[in-house]
């Protein structure tokens, strides 16, 4: 699901992003479904300049398609990478115009915390340290989220000991 | 980074009326426009409809004279029959209808409404393109009313092509009308296909998470179907008539056989579209009778799967199946009985769907409240005007029925009676989530009967009239057709009548109906996702992703 941990011998790191139902093959068979049948109004034209009249509207409807799923992949293009290490940890995150956020602290000073109420979204998981309070996985599910705190936090002691 | 947002009370709606309303990206509030447009433009449009059927009353021309048009037949005086008029009846009858009505109300109205709730989104993909959708269609709405009101043909106002546009008519009537009809085709298409490509996106990418295809609501499915085909087939349309304008405006000849063009060329890519065009309207209200009926029979729906498929098989089908509506166009042999085979073909979906409503309802406890009553009329209707066209789908019958009043009444059956009840289901059935009042069960009730009977009354005798050769689009008729004519306006008048009722019940119920607390005030065969919210539903719904829990039921759906 929408994050995954990864352990190295000396960190260990966690993945997360936004949950996008539709998979790239997906988005290949639609187009490709699209432009087959959009040629079907072309046949009984062929030969005729009437063809060239429609031909644009129709590679236009495809273009459309086409950039709105784009856009749609583009506008969940958040990725989210923490390192925790004994001594630091990290957390980057990706927007979707390809901007990073970055945010260090000692890993003695982390905190992670979970606001039931009062945030964007219930369940809200931020980390707090160096002075700031960030957010992670706001993207997630409810029982995501919630699943999400309980590791974070186990991770944190466990990177600490 | 994300800097965490955190505030210890609730977000409160600071906006105003003008911003709420008119700038809204809120896909529930631009449901909600769409079907109050819809509604006054449906008025519009039935208006029409009334004064054509009082005309056709009594033979002879007694209101719509060349002297002036009149609601009052003054005997005494003289009345030359003014055709320009009745042709434009019938023409913006018919282009309302299409593309400023049952479309907007169906596929604009409850698909916005309903389908990112259904599927578990927050929004729709693209909200502020949803917001341009919403008001690209009011601006075609009213360059569309504007072309009614210009100059057009015969030194008059208006066009009267009929809404199929078909050259050499459409390029050779005079004024600046149907410009403007083109205009407003067009806008309502840039409307539809940006609204369709919105539906598209948000079905396919936005689905809750384990919401695989096949585990959508049918009415989700619906919606998706439909936004496909809107996508495949307006821009055929868009095609079609620019190369009208320039035909009319800069001297091309694409139809004109005088420059080397083809009119028959119009029809094909006319229909190419317009075939289509009639399963677009259908489909949703396919997906919301599908509720209805599960709902009120207390079972869950029969056979998903074959459900779903029929959806999509009606849709790619009605790709293929266009030349029908142009048989004694000149078609060779070969061609005829192609269009022939592939339009019987369709029966096949469209019965697989019935006869699972059908079973829906076998050994279910059935409560006939009123949305259960409209998808019984639905379902009655839809399948006498399906059965009716497996008749016209013939191509010898249809060499006696094409143009007859036998179509007229098939395609009402289908359309005025099949998805207007829909969309009446649809409200009914909706009302209390969408408003958080509820309508007086009554008044409900006697709507229905009052609007089954009205129109059954009105088309049942078209079939006799198009049996007895009564042909279609004329002002006036022979003494011999004179009977059912006066029974058919009859109806139309009865319609008409619970139409007007149908204003008075949602402004009653809007006001002063009885307020609904209960996030599912049905019972638990409505167990989609939009019954687990309040109603009406909060501004923002469903910003955390909601549990597959919520949606994921282990029988079917």
């Amino acid at each position: 699901m929408p994050y995954r941990w990864t352990t190295t011998p000396k960190q260990r790191n966690l993945t997360l992003w936004p949950h996008r139902s539709l998979p790239r093959r997906g988005f290949a068979a639609m187009i490709m479904a699209t432009f087959a049948l959009l040629t079907v109004p072309l046949y009984p034209l062929l030969g005729t300049v009437v063809l060239w009249g429609l031909l644009p509207f129709l590679l236009l409807a495809v273009a459309a398609l086409w950039w709105a799923l784009e856009r749609s992949y583009r506008d969940g293009d958040i990725l989210e990478e923490l390192t925790l290490s004994p001594d630091t940890i990290h957390l980057t995150r990706r927007n979707p115009k390809g901007d990073r956020q970055d945010w260090d602290c000692n890993t003695h000073w982390a905190r992670a915390e979970m606001h039931q109420k009062g945030g964007p979204v219930p369940f809200y998981v931020t980390l707090t340290g160096n002075g700031r309070r960030v957010e992670i996985g706001a993207f997630l599910s409810e029982p995501e989220r919630q699943n999400l705190y309980g590791e974070l936090a186990e991770a944190l002691r466990a990177a600490r000991s | 980074m994300a800097d965490a947002a955190i505030h210890g009370h609730e977000h409160h709606d600071e906006r105003g009326f003008f911003t709420r309303w008119f700038m809204s990206t809120n896909h529930k509030d631009i449901g909600l426009l769409y079907l109050i447009t819809s509604a006054v433009v449906g008025l519009i449009s039935v208006a029409f409809t009334v004064y054509m059927r009082m005309e056709l009353m009594e033979p002879g021309v007694q209101y719509m004279c060349a002297e002036g048009a009149r609601f009052i037949p003054a005997a005494t005086s003289e009345c030359t029959p003014n055709g320009h008029l009745w042709n434009v009846m019938i023409t913006y009858h018919g282009i309302l209808m299409m593309f400023f009505v049952v479309i907007p109300a169906l596929f604009g109205g409850f698909g916005n409404y309903f389908m990112p709730l259904q599927i578990g989104a927050p929004d729709m993909a693209f909200p502020r393109m949803n917001n341009l959708s919403y008001w690209l269609y009011v601006a075609g709405t009213a360059l569309g009313i504007a072309s009614l009101l210009s100059p057009g043909g015969n030194g008059q106002l208006g066009s009267g092509v009929g809404w199929v546009m078909y050259p050499p008519l459409s390029t050779t009537e005079a004024g600046m009308s149907m410009d403007l009809a083109i205009f407003a085709v067009h806008v309502s298409g840039a409307s539809s296909i940006l609204g369709a490509i919105n539906m598209i996106t948000t079905f396919l990418n936005m689905r809750a998470p384990g919401m695989t295809l096949f585990k959508v609501p049918l009415f989700a499915w619906s919606i998706f179907v439909t936004a496909w085909l809107i996508l495949l087939s307006l821009p055929v349309l868009a095609g079609a008539i620019t190369m009208l304008l320039t035909d009319r405006n800069f001297g091309t000849t694409f139809f004109d056989p005088s420059g080397g063009g083809d009119p028959v060329l119009y029809q094909h890519i006319l229909w190419f579209f317009g075939h289509p065009e009639v399963y677009i309207i259908i489909l949703p209200g396919f997906g919301i009778i599908s509720h209805v009926i599960s709902t009120f029979s207390r079972k869950p729906i029969f056979g998903y799967l074959p459900m779903v498929w029929a959806i999509i098989a009606i849709g790619v089908l009605g790709f293929v199946v266009w030349a029908h509506h142009m048989y004694t166009s000149g078609l060779s042999l070969t061609q005829q009985s192609y269009f022939m085979l592939a339009t019987m073909v369709i029966a096949v979906p469209t019965g697989v769907k019935v006869f699972s409503w059908i079973a829906t309802m076998w050994g279910g406890s059935i409560e006939f409240k009123t949305p259960m009553l409209w998808a019984f009329g639905f379902l009655f209707l839809f399948t006498v005007g399906g059965v009716t066209g497996v008749v016209l789908s013939q191509a010898a019958v249809d060499r006696a029925y094409h143009d007859t009043y036998y179509v007229v009444a098939h395609f009402h059956y289908v359309m005025s009676l099949g998805a207007v009840f829909c969309i009446f289901a649809g409200i009914y059935f909706y009302f209390g989530k969408m408003t958080g009042r509820q309508y007086p069960e009554w008044a409900g009730k006697l709507h229905f009967w009052a609007m089954f009977i009205g129109s059954n009354l009105t088309f049942f005798p078209q079939h006799f009239l198009g049996r007895q050769g009564m042909p279609r689009r004329y002002i006036d008729y022979p003494e011999a057709f004179a009977y059912w004519n006066w029974w058919s306006s009859v109806g139309a008048f009865i319609s008409f009548a619970s139409f007007v009722f149908f204003f008075g019940v949602m402004i009653w119920s809007l006001t002063r109906g009885a307020r609904v607390t209960a996030n599912n005030y049905w019972n638990e065969h409505a167990d989609t996702l939009e019954w687990t919210l309040p109603s009406p539903p909060p501004e923002h719904t469903f910003e955390q992703l909601p549990k597959q829990s919520d949606w994921d039921r282990s029988h079917a759906h």
